[in-house]
């Protein structure tokens, strides 16, 4: 699809910054009509309800303004791909550095995008074949999410390479020239994940370039459908990780009630009940027991106040003000222990503000740094040509607009320099920006 | 180091089970050292490696971390919402039968339940905190490592990597920070009115001396002021002092040593 050429992250021409993070923002800008090209490619099923996954409804959306439009609809930065450089194309750490082991925890509970080793071993220590393990990834990747997809049932995949190992090279190569398609497929994996858990890895072509890009780009979090170690595994729970949010906690909750509460009900009726499209049953699963545990926990310790209970009732009446006390006492350390919690929950409330503020300025800093590169090298590249070749930039507004990007570059520059040295309240403000857009450069 | 040593108190104040899904800083910070001595070294397969494929190493590392960091912060996500609606339901319940318009009208057996809830709610609000206060922790950590590695290799890999750290799933912790402030509301209507005489200035210290919850959010606060209150390193992407309205209230809270558990 051509959606990529024509997104353009941000407005500055091309730089000396490398050009696998730019690929990264401009593959990982989300369409809006992502999810009918994931229709089109029949990665989802076309009768797929719009789930109250989709976060792009506030349910998780992030309040600031993100260089992308579009972040909010995503969820997981899976990794982009970046088969525009081949050369890079397989993240082939060939070090096998022993001298820096990482001690990786493995936890039960994460998925781990560490080889099959790291994630069972206390130690991870790069070791001589991590090519190896790396080439292995795609194989396990396509397996799992295969195999998920096929569970699932609402998958059109191609399933003839599963079960040939021999084949990762041709893989490999065959990622290299899917280039094109890349982006949308990740970008609708990413779009449909919520949705679909298993679409994410059901992409089968931008899972093993996740792996490619990973150099640059933090891993999805339902990439791990792919990280399962090899074929053995094939049988086991795909242990792709669900967001839940409270729509979808809503859902599960009247499935359950209308299976005759959480007792009765199984797995099995409750997916089936909620209709929600790509969750599965391992997901409902663990979140049933969860809501098991969650709902007979009172009823645990009520034991203890149980028996309480009576002594209260039984004991003369200035006993029962030495009892009342107590619980004054308690409820005033609890109102206490509040004031703290709420006091932190403010100011980290604030600091993340405040980091994204950060970062967000610091981009546009950037952004317009480069312009003023783009502008300095154009120029130099005026001055070596010929008069006679002048570029396509016959446009005399140009003039006008260099000097002002430059002199808002200049205060932005300043600026920092300022924010520095005077800690303070003003430290977050940017000069207002250059009212002309930024020009390309190209 | 300081970050370091800071993160190592945090871990150290955290609840036990926390304890291993923080940042690896030290490990990333010892190979942010190896890499960058790389090039003069011949020694070992880090440094033989061209610049490109060790930070494709700190990346993959990284990414790990971030990987375990979205787990974690998923699972306990998930368990929130369960349990939020789970309070709510059992404060409906509580004040729909006990209550004094409810089936079985009984201030003896309300109070007694309400101060279960009490309870609860506050030990749930303050595991919320904690893990925005988690996910606050790991952010830092990584903004700064990669701070570190653009620095001692004159990469460009903080900006466009923090870009996207910005959207992963523990990073957006809105969905906590609601359910928080819902809390903070329903509290209000949970706990009975102060009473006058229990607002006097001259509290004495209150020492928090176990592991738990409380602690640990006294511990966030106060070490969160102490970060912040200015380094040699401060540039434009650093945060202001914190200034604590009432700062006297942490001041109030006596952190005694930590009982620790063999």
């Amino acid at each position: 699809m051509q959606q990529l050429n024509n997104m353009k992250v941000s407005g500055a021409p091309s730089t000396p910054l490398p050009v696998r993070p730019r690929i990264f923002e401009e593959r990982y800008l989300k369409l809006p009509d992502s999810q009918q090209v994931a229709l089109e490619r029949g990665l989802i099923s076309p009768v797929a309800p719009p789930a109250p996954f989709i976060y792009n409804n506030g349910v998780v959306g992030p309040p600031f303004s993100s260089n992308s439009g579009f972040s909010t609809n995503l969820q997981y930065s899976p990794v982009a791909p970046h088969e525009n450089q081949p050369q890079n194309s397989l993240f082939v750490s060939q070090s096998a550095s022993n001298q820096a082991s990482f001690p990786m925890r493995s936890s039960s509970r994460t998925v781990q995008i560490a080889a099959p080793e790291y994630s069972q071993n206390g130690k991870a220590s790069w070791r001589n074949g991590l090519l190896d393990e790396l080439y292995d990834f795609p194989l396990e990747t396509l397996n799992q999410s295969n195999r998920a997809e096929n569970r699932g049932g609402n998958m059109v995949l191609p399933s003839e390479d599963l079960d040939k190992p021999s084949n990762w090279q041709e893989w490999a190569d065959q990622l290299i020239r899917e280039d094109a398609n890349w982006g949308d497929r990740l970008g609708d994996a990413n779009v449909s994940n919520p949705e679909a858990t298993t679409v994410k890895g059901a992409s089968n072509f931008p899972v093993p370039q996740i792996q490619q890009s990973q150099p640059v780009l933090p891993s999805s979090g339902k990439v791990p459908v792919a990280f399962n170690p090899p074929p053995a595994a094939n049988t086991a729970p795909v242990k792709s990780r669900m967001r839940w949010t409270q729509e979808l906690h809503e859902a599960f909750v009247e499935a359950v009630a209308k299976l005759g509460g959480c007792e009765r009900a199984t797995p099995k009726g409750v997916l089936r009940l909620m209709k929600v499209e790509g969750i599965t049953i391992y997901h409902v699963k663990s979140h049933l027991q969860k809501y098991r545990m969650a709902h007979y926990w009172p009823e645990l310790t009520e034991g203890s106040f149980g028996r309480r209970q009576s002594p209260v009732e039984e004991m003369p009446s200035f006993n029962v003000k030495v009892l009342d006390n107590q619980s004054l006492e308690i409820t005033e350390a609890l109102r206490m222990q509040m004031e703290v919690q709420r006091r932190l929950h403010e100011q980290l409330e604030i600091q993340r503000k405040l980091q994204l503020q950060i970062e967000e300025q610091g981009r546009i800093l950037q952004m317009m740094f480069e312009k003023q590169s783009g502008i300095k090298l154009q120029e130099s590249l005026d001055d070596n040509s010929d008069p006679a070749d002048v570029p396509a930039f016959s446009d005399s507004g140009i003039e006008a607009s260099n000097d002002e990007d430059i002199h808002a570059i200049d205060l932005a520059t300043s600026a920092a320099d300022g924010v520095s040295k005077v800690p303070g309240g003003e430290r977050y403000n940017l000069p207002p920006s250059p009212s002309k857009r930024p020009r390309l450069y190209r | 180091m300081k970050f370091g040593k800071w993160l190592k108190q945090q871990i150290q104040e955290t609840l036990p089970d926390w304890r291993e899904n923080f940042l690896s800083y030290k490990d990333l910070k010892k190979l942010v050292r190896l890499i960058s001595s790389g090039p003069m070294i011949r020694v070992g397969a880090t440094s033989s490696k061209a610049p490109g494929k060790a930070e494709a190493e700190f990346v993959y590392l990284l990414n790990g971390e971030i990987e375990k960091f979205n787990g974690f912060f998923m699972e306990k996500e998930e368990d929130f919402i369960i349990r939020h609606k789970e309070l709510k339901r059992r404060i409906q319940t509580v004040i729909e039968k006990w209550g004094e318009n409810g089936t079985h009208p009984s201030a003896e057996i309300y109070k007694h339940e309400m101060t279960k809830i009490r309870k609860d709610i506050v030990n749930f609000h303050g595991e919320m905190v904690l893990l925005i206060n988690y996910s606050n922790i790991n952010y830092t950590g990584l903004a700064k490592i990669l701070k570190k590695y653009d620095k001692r290799t004159g990469g460009l890999l903080r900006s466009p990597f923090i870009q996207e750290v910005l959207r992963q799933p523990f990073f957006t912790t809105d969905l906590v920070s609601k359910l928080a402030k819902e809390i903070e509301a329903t509290i209000d209507a949970v706990f009975p009115l102060r009473k006058p005489e229990s607002t006097s200035t001259a509290v004495t210290r209150v020492p928090v001396a176990e592991e738990g919850i409380f602690r640990n959010t006294v511990a966030a606060l106060m070490s969160m002021q102490e970060m912040r209150k200015g380094s040699s390193t401060v540039s434009h992407f650093s945060l202001p002092p914190l200034n604590l309205p009432d700062s006297d209230l942490p001041q109030l809270l006596q952190i005694s040593s930590p009982i620790t558990i063999p």
